[in-house]
């Protein structure tokens, strides 16, 4: 599946209720059902799953766009983004095949490796695990473009991962036997309390 | 590996540690029958981790017994045999993954350094070549695994590289449980690679300051800029825990995520605890509390 819109053959501009409808007829066309004990079973499946897939893709595009986009950064959509300068890489990446995203890439000279390109190569090695350059790749796209939603959301999604938030241990988090203010001010009025015993006096008012 | 996946023990049933120890000692016990007795000092929590994963997704109920401790014959200790070949399995990791480790010590260190490996290496060599015998598969997945480690260190290539074999290790080495069922496998081959990514981080974040002191290679140090320094200032020391915590909570997050997938029989909730308490729990001790250098410090 490279392109979900193609797919479902629809195009980019297509309303929500048109979507929905050329899923229904190519659901039809394509229902296992029709298939059972055929030779072309499997190719009628796979049909099947790839309009499926489709549908998804797009519904969960349009439903994180419209959210403001905080997942929008792990699906780099085709059509998410319409000056994409790299079509052909995020659908390459929207289909999961990633090494070929990532020669074509790699292909790309110094000079012309802007802060989408940073980005796309920062997804690429985000989803093979390699985070420690991820993040790297992703800080770079968000500092040549600031302003950019779709590269800050993977910024912030990876740096609160590193945080400790999803998973492994947070130095912040307090669990107990910490001082907070609570401790701070509870201390402060046990010394007062020492302080009377002896006839002196630390915090006047109480 | 290094014994870094274990539980967070403050957050399991009482039952399930029971049933913890239970497929530790087992384990033991598998270990000493099949590779002698000596092998038994080649068990490890991960390996532990390892038989427990293998017990879970291969399914079936294994069944408590009660037997005499094999080491102490005081103690009586719960055991949990299974019929399956999770326990030999995780045994010959064990061996394997201990030899190896005999053997880089042998090249890596000065011959004093490594003469405790040197003579033990001779008495391990057999049971890995048993091992290697019983499990080519898994033989040839720890073997690839070395080499490709000792390419990467010797390039000096940076943290995600290095890792990527230990990762991959336990990625193969998982997605094999799976079988024949191929929905669980790429779950189970995510949640492999971020485990043994998570362990190399972790193990080069415990040994950071020592590889600093003798120069060793580690990851880390050009990470963060540490080249040609030889101590750390405790300000120094802090920021560069930091550091390594946010490599490894990244990697955590990952590996949770992938862990939520698996369908687990037996043992979920302790896999989850250690996915998900166990090490965060390890990461504190290690990089905040710094447990390991305690005894060092009291000596001075």
């Amino acid at each position: 599946m490279s392109d979900p819109y193609k797919a479902l053959g629809v195009s980019r501009t297509a309303t929500d209720e048109e979507i929905k409808d050329a899923y229904r007829k190519l659901a039809k066309k394509y229902h296992p059902d029709q298939y059972a004990e055929s030779p072309l079973k499997e190719l009628a499946d796979e049909k099947m799953k790839e309009i499926n897939e489709a549908y998804d893709t797009i519904t969960a595009q349009r439903r994180s766009g419209s959210k403001g986009g905080y997942s929008a950064g792990y699906n780099p959509g085709a059509g998410a983004y319409g000056s994409s300068g790299f079509g052909d890489v995020r659908s390459l990446i929207m289909s999961g095949r990633f090494a070929d995203a990532e020669q074509i890439l790699n292909g790309v000279p110094a000079d012309r490796r802007n802060a989408e390109w940073y980005f796309l190569k920062g997804s690429v090695l985000y989803r093979r695990g390699w985070l420690e350059e991820a993040k790297d790749h992703f800080s770079r796209a968000c500092q040549m473009d600031p302003g950019n939603p779709e590269y800050s959301a993977a910024l912030n999604q990876a740096m609160n991962q590193r945080g400790g938030m999803y998973g492994g241990y947070n130095p912040g988090r307090s669990a107990g036997g910490e001082c907070n203010t609570c401790d701070m001010c509870s201390g402060l009025l046990m010394a007062d309390c020492c302080c009377e015993c002896m006839g002196g006096d630390l915090i006047p008012c109480c | 590996m290094f014994g870094y996946v274990r539980p967070y023990k403050p957050e399991l049933l009482v039952k399930e540690y029971g049933q913890y120890k239970a497929v530790y000692c087992q384990l033991c016990r598998v270990l000493g029958d099949e590779y002698g007795v000596l092998a038994r000092f080649a068990l490890s929590y991960d390996c532990a981790f390892y038989a427990m994963l293998a017990l879970s997704v291969t399914g079936g109920r294994v069944e408590e017994q009660k037997r005499r401790c094999v080491c102490n014959p005081l103690k009586a200790c719960t055991y949990l045999p299974s019929p399956g070949e999770a326990y030999k399995k995780a045994a010959a990791l064990c061996v394997l993954l201990t030899y190896h480790k005999l053997r880089d010590d042998c090249e890596d260190e000065s011959f004093f350094a490594s003469l405790g490996s040197r003579l033990l290496l001779p008495a391990v060599s057999p049971k890995a070549r048993r091992a290697a015998r019983q499990y080519p598969g898994m033989a040839s997945i720890v073997e690839k695994a070395m080499e490709g480690q000792r390419q990467a260190e010797e390039e000096g290539a940076g943290v995600d590289r290095c890792a990527e074999p230990t990762a991959n290790l336990l990625r193969e080495l998982f997605g094999e449980l799976a079988g024949c069922d191929n929905k669980q496998r790429p779950a189970l081959e995510s949640f492999g690679y971020f485990l043994g990514r998570w362990v190399y981080l972790m193990d080069a974040a415990d040994d950071l300051a020592e590889d600093m002191r003798s120069g060793s290679f580690n990851p880390f140090i050009k990470r963060l800029g540490l080249e040609g320094k030889k101590e750390l200032t405790q300000e120094e020391r802090r920021a560069a825990d930091k550091a390594c915590n946010e490599a490894l909570n990244a990697t955590a997050a990952r590996l949770v995520l992938a862990a939520n997938l698996i369908e687990m029989g037996q043992f979920g909730p302790i896999i989850e605890n250690v996915a998900q308490k166990g090490l965060a729990e390890v990461q504190r001790e290690i990089l905040f509390l710094h447990i390991r250098e305690k005894p060092k410090r009291e000596l001075k």
